[in-house]
């Protein structure tokens, strides 16, 4: 009786021409030779090292955000290019494939919804990688200009998930964008609405809004450039940022943990392969079950005559369009999001602080971790508020309220300096007044060389907030809400932008000091502002409506 | 746990919730309909070949009766492509598929089984299923394999199927002499109340009528984005809450329409008559009160004729049967009135005026006496429309006329509560709109009517 002898079929097949013509190892024997080899003549895997050192491979340390990004933007090209077979990018036909894909495609429900879950996974993923790298301090020396290209990264994740937002052209998708493009409109100088547009010959035909939309409003051409930009332009640099991105971690030495005594380096493979593996799988996983259980939103066919109410932009730009309610777009739309992307990618050059670097160090960088923090809070606070808790006319509606209750009008508003029509101070009053209390906050915490006591000069500086508000309180001006707002607002813009820049780095040269400065004091004036619009009903601080520049 | 064990775990876990994603895919929710359907015909037909004495037939419906059985389980749309129409209607409602089904008749009696009843009829043979679909009629989302969402009773999909009589909208969309189409009725019905009523007074309708409110050409595509949802929460039929949970089984345009005939409009949108959300009084709808002249069925009547008044761009004009050219005719004055619409403000016959807002009338509590809101809103609320026979006894007939081609300012009313709104109706000018020979007519008959003033002045 012939007896099947596995073995040596294995050897027999894998010592084929045909098998050795494709795999070139041969029978694997599990040495370190036949590790390094896995890893050295494979085309996927070669962008690995060899060997890692293994801090790099810590969960806790990696979190295993920036291979889970990687994963997602794989699963989107995946499910991308299967919708490409379904979907064509017309006014006329892109709602009805979107139906056709929920309704007769087989699996097209399916496909979409991953691709939309995945899409916003993604955003969150790089947004939880770029707040470890920042923790462990990972983008120090010599890691700064792969920490500016993650930035870049970050950005083109967020605008590949907007383009991404108008295909169903559905309301939820051209309300979306439109609330989008409108703040391009805003933009200084280059757009329409910004200020000194007008100026330079910027109409509503020509300016930025203009060659993004292909048109005045978002029509066919939007369509057609969103599409474009949203299945090749954005994925192609993004692909090329993303090799070079990864291609400077592994020559960076993969982990930037300090190098401790005896340390020796593991195998790449199967110690880092198999964590991305289980990583990858658990991401898709999570994607598909998540599409299973729950399908991607689609409301009625685009419609430019009819805006829905209230209009909301993708749910990452909800922050920014929050602070449309206290800024205009110029600022809230141009202004911020450039100072974010700018100063994010300053961060390394401006923070010279040597400690820190490849472990968690709340107390050895304070300052950094604090404000970084803190950006991040808002940026997602502002979200929360934005999508949670506006309903129509954008009024403040808590979760939990019927968006069926009608809801006052906001209190009429008024603006402290600008033109004798528009606002209660002179403007030649208010132009040097409020340059005198920036350059005094951006200079104060360096000038004064002395290290003030944090406890007492918060102490005064609350005492002073609480008896101004009894004070208003007393005459009729401020309830206890209002008092809550100032005491909240205006101490943390005083903490955060004063109290600790004068603690930590009055010691830093003066053009660090004074990029660093001016970063903290735009953050603190985005909870200044609102402090001014909450409690004392102020839209512009300063207006000159002759440029269209209000602050 | 070994990174083993994980990698197997989670390869089986992947593979397991593709698996899941599929079959829920491939169980879909038509695919029992569709094989039901199969089955009953087939027993039907095998039912007729056992009863049938010529064996030869018997042979062939035994042989049709399997050929159903092994009829494949499949989506069947009807594409009409100028309509821009792709209904998969069939996909469920096989005995309407002509390819099925070519009698188009069965014995079924229950949805989705059931063939389309009265299918020799006229009204059916000359809208045929492959040359018009199912949603041209009936509404609906075509598209969609589900049935709440075929029948369009989902949030978002804005034109559900039309319920009972309101069908007949659809005779409205492309006959534009749908008065005199049999099968029609109701919708003509609907027409004649609207016009009897005055509507057209203050909605005119593709131009023809007066501006106080809204042209009602292009109702049916009102998008529901403009319905505050808020409004809908106040539509009381026979007393009760229209249900929100299925969204647009009840809140629909039909509904809308209707809610304005069986309620009183000021009810539906009450607005901010004491500027508690605005900065400004807003006065409620100022739409007439017409519950008591119109029943429910005239309301439903109004509902089928307004809900086919579509400027829809994709029924192309070919398709456009255009209705017959008015008559001239010399028109006396009560039949300009009624023309008109005057009666949507000034009542039936010119008898009694109907309720204006905050308008300062007869009969009125002193408003120094008005403590709360609730009495004040009475109040405000029994502000009337002139009487015309009452007012009109000092007017000459020169006066009159100019009177009624110049119309009266908003800002010319006398308000009952000077801090309240504006009336939300004053009288438009109607001189582009009314011809001058109808205009002298009109006011011929009106002074015709007034009452006298006796007291010597």
């Amino acid at each position: 009786m012939p007896t099947l002898d596995i073995e040596k079929l294995k050897k027999e097949v894998i010592d084929s021409q045909l098998w050795r013509s494709v795999f070139r190892g041969g029978v694997w024997k599990d040495t370190p030779r036949d590790r390094a080899a896995h890893i050295i003549g494979n085309v996927w895997l070669h962008l690995h090292p060899v060997k890692v050192r293994p801090r790099a491979l810590e969960w806790a340390y990696t979190w295993g955000m920036g291979g889970i990004s990687f994963a997602l933007y794989l699963l989107l090209t995946v499910t991308g290019v299967a919708l490409m077979f379904y979907y064509r990018p017309t006014i006329g036909l892109a709602y009805r494939d979107i139906k056709d894909l929920e309704f007769a495609v087989t699996l097209g429900m399916f496909l979409r919804n991953a691709h939309r879950w995945a899409a916003q996974a993604m955003v969150v993923a790089v947004i939880l990688h770029m707040i470890r790298v920042f923790l462990t301090g990972a983008y120090k020396k010599p890691r700064e200009f792969n920490w500016g290209v993650g930035v870049l990264l970050l950005t083109l994740t967020l605008f590949l998930s907007f383009t991404g937002y108008l295909l169903p052209w559905d309301q939820l998708a051209i309300w979306a964008i439109t609330v989008g493009t409108n703040m391009a409109g805003a933009t200084p100088v280059l757009g329409n609405e910004g200020p000194l547009g007008s100026v330079v010959g910027m109409r509503i035909n020509n300016d930025v809004r203009f060659t993004l939309l292909g048109g005045t409003m978002v029509g066919e051409n939007t369509l057609l450039r969103f599409y474009v930009l949203h299945c090749v332009a954005v994925p192609l640099i993004v692909g090329i940022l993303l090799i070079l991105h990864f291609w400077r971690v592994r020559k960076d030495t993969f982990s930037a943990a300090p190098y401790q005594a005896n340390e020796e380096k593991v195998d790449v493979w199967p110690h880092l392969v198999k964590r991305e593996y289980i990583g990858a799988a658990a991401t898709v996983l999570f994607i598909f079950i998540w599409s299973i259980l729950q399908n991607a939103p689609l409301e009625a066919i685009a419609n430019p005559n009819v805006t829905t109410n209230p209009s909301k932009a993708p749910w990452y730009f909800v922050g920014l369009q929050e602070l449309l309610v206290y800024f205009d777009p110029w600022i809230a739309g141009v202004v911020m999001p450039g100072l974010i992307i700018v100063g994010l990618m300053a961060i390394p050059y401006i923070d010279t602080n040597p400690k820190g670097v490849g472990y968690y160090a709340w107390k050895e960088r304070p300052f950094a971790n604090t404000l970084f923090m803190l950006g991040i809070f808002m940026w997602f606070a502002l979200i929360y508020i934005g999508y949670a808790c506006r309903g129509p006319n954008y009024a403040w509606y808590w979760p939990w309220e019927s968006w069926l209750m009608t809801k006052p009008a906001p209190p009429p508003t008024w603006s402290v300096f600008g033109p004798k029509d528009a606002a209660m101070f002179p403007m030649w009053l208010g132009i040097p007044l409020l340059g005198a209390v920036s350059g005094a906050w951006l200079l104060g915490p360096k000038l004064i060389q002395k290290e003030l006591d944090g406890k007492k000069t918060m102490g005064a500086f609350l005492g002073l907030l609480t008896t101004l508000g009894v004070v208003g309180m007393v005459m009729g001006k401020m309830g206890p809400i209002e008092l809550g707002f100032l005491l909240v607002l205006a101490g943390a813009s005083f903490y955060y932008g004063f109290v600790l820049p004068q603690r930590h780095i009055r010691s830093l040269d003066w053009p660090r000091y004074l990029v660093t400065m001016v970063l903290v004091v735009s953050t603190m004036s985005v909870l200044l502002k609102m402090l001014a619009r909450l409690t004392f009903n102020i839209k512009y601080v300063l207006t000159i409506p002759s440029i269209s520049m209000n602050f | 746990m070994s990174y083993r064990k994980l990698f197997i775990g989670s390869n089986v876990l992947l593979l397991v919730s593709f698996a899941w994603a599929f079959l829920k895919d491939f169980n879909a929710e038509w695919k029992p309909y569709q094989k039901a359907y199969y089955k009953m015909a087939a027993e039907s037909l095998e039912k007729e070949a056992a009863a049938a004495k010529d064996p030869k037939v018997a042979e062939r419906l035994k042989a049709e009766a399997k050929k159903m059985r092994k009829s494949p389980v499949e989506i069947k749309q009807i594409i009409v492509a100028d309509l821009n129409r792709f209904d998969r209607c069939i996909t469920c409602h096989v005995g309407m598929d002509e390819y099925t089904n070519p009698t188009l008749k069965n014995d079924f009696k229950e949805h989705p089984y059931k063939a389309h009843p009265k299918v020799d009829d006229a009204l059916v043979k000359k809208h045929g299923f492959t040359k018009f679909g199912c949603t041209s009629c009936h509404s609906g989302q075509g598209l969609a394999t589900t049935k709440d969402a075929a029948h369009g009773w989902v949030k978002h999909w804005e034109k559900p199927m039309l319920k009972g009589v309101h069908i007949q909208a659809s005779c409205v969309k492309c006959h534009g002499d749908f008065e005199t189409l049999k099968g029609a009725e109701v919708a003509a019905k609907g027409k004649q109340l609207f016009t009897k009523h005055g509507c057209q007074g203050c909605h005119a309708i593709n131009g023809w009528g007066g501006v106080t409110s809204v042209d009602l050409g292009d109702i049916a595509d009102k998008p529901f984005e403009r319905i505050a949802g808020y409004n809908f929460d106040k539509i009381r039929f026979d007393g009760k809450k229209l249900p929100n949970d299925h969204h647009h089984t009840a809140w629909n345009l039909q509904n809308w329409i209707l809610a304005h005939l069986i309620n009183d409009p000021a009810k539906v949108t009450p607005n901010d008559p004491f500027a508690h959300y605005n900065a400004e009084p807003i006065p409620p709808s100022g739409m007439p009160d017409f519950t008591k002249e119109i029943d429910r069925e005239g309301a439903d009547a109004i509902t089928a004729y307004l809900s086919g008044l579509t400027k829809e761009e994709l029924i192309p004009s070919r398709w456009y049967v255009p209705g017959p050219k008015p008559k001239e005719v010399a028109l006396s004055g009560k039949q300009v009135y009624e023309k008109y619409g005057c009666q949507g403000c000034h009542g039936l016959e010119a008898k009694q005026g109907r309720r204006r807002f905050n308008a300062a009338a007869n009969g009125q509590m002193p408003i120094e006496e008005v403590k709360d809101e609730k009495t004040m809103l009475a109040e405000m609320e029994k502000g009337l429309e002139p009487t015309l026979p009452d007012l009109m006894g000092t007017y000459t007939h020169e006066e009159l006329v100019k009177k009624i081609s110049n119309g009266v300012p908003a800002s010319e009313a006398k308000l009952y509560n000077p801090k309240g709104p504006a009336p939300p109706i004053n009288m438009p000018a109607w001189k582009d709109k009314i011809s001058k020979k109808e205009l002298d007519a009109l006011a011929t008959w009106l002074l015709s009517i007034a009452k006298k003033d006796d007291s010597g002045f």
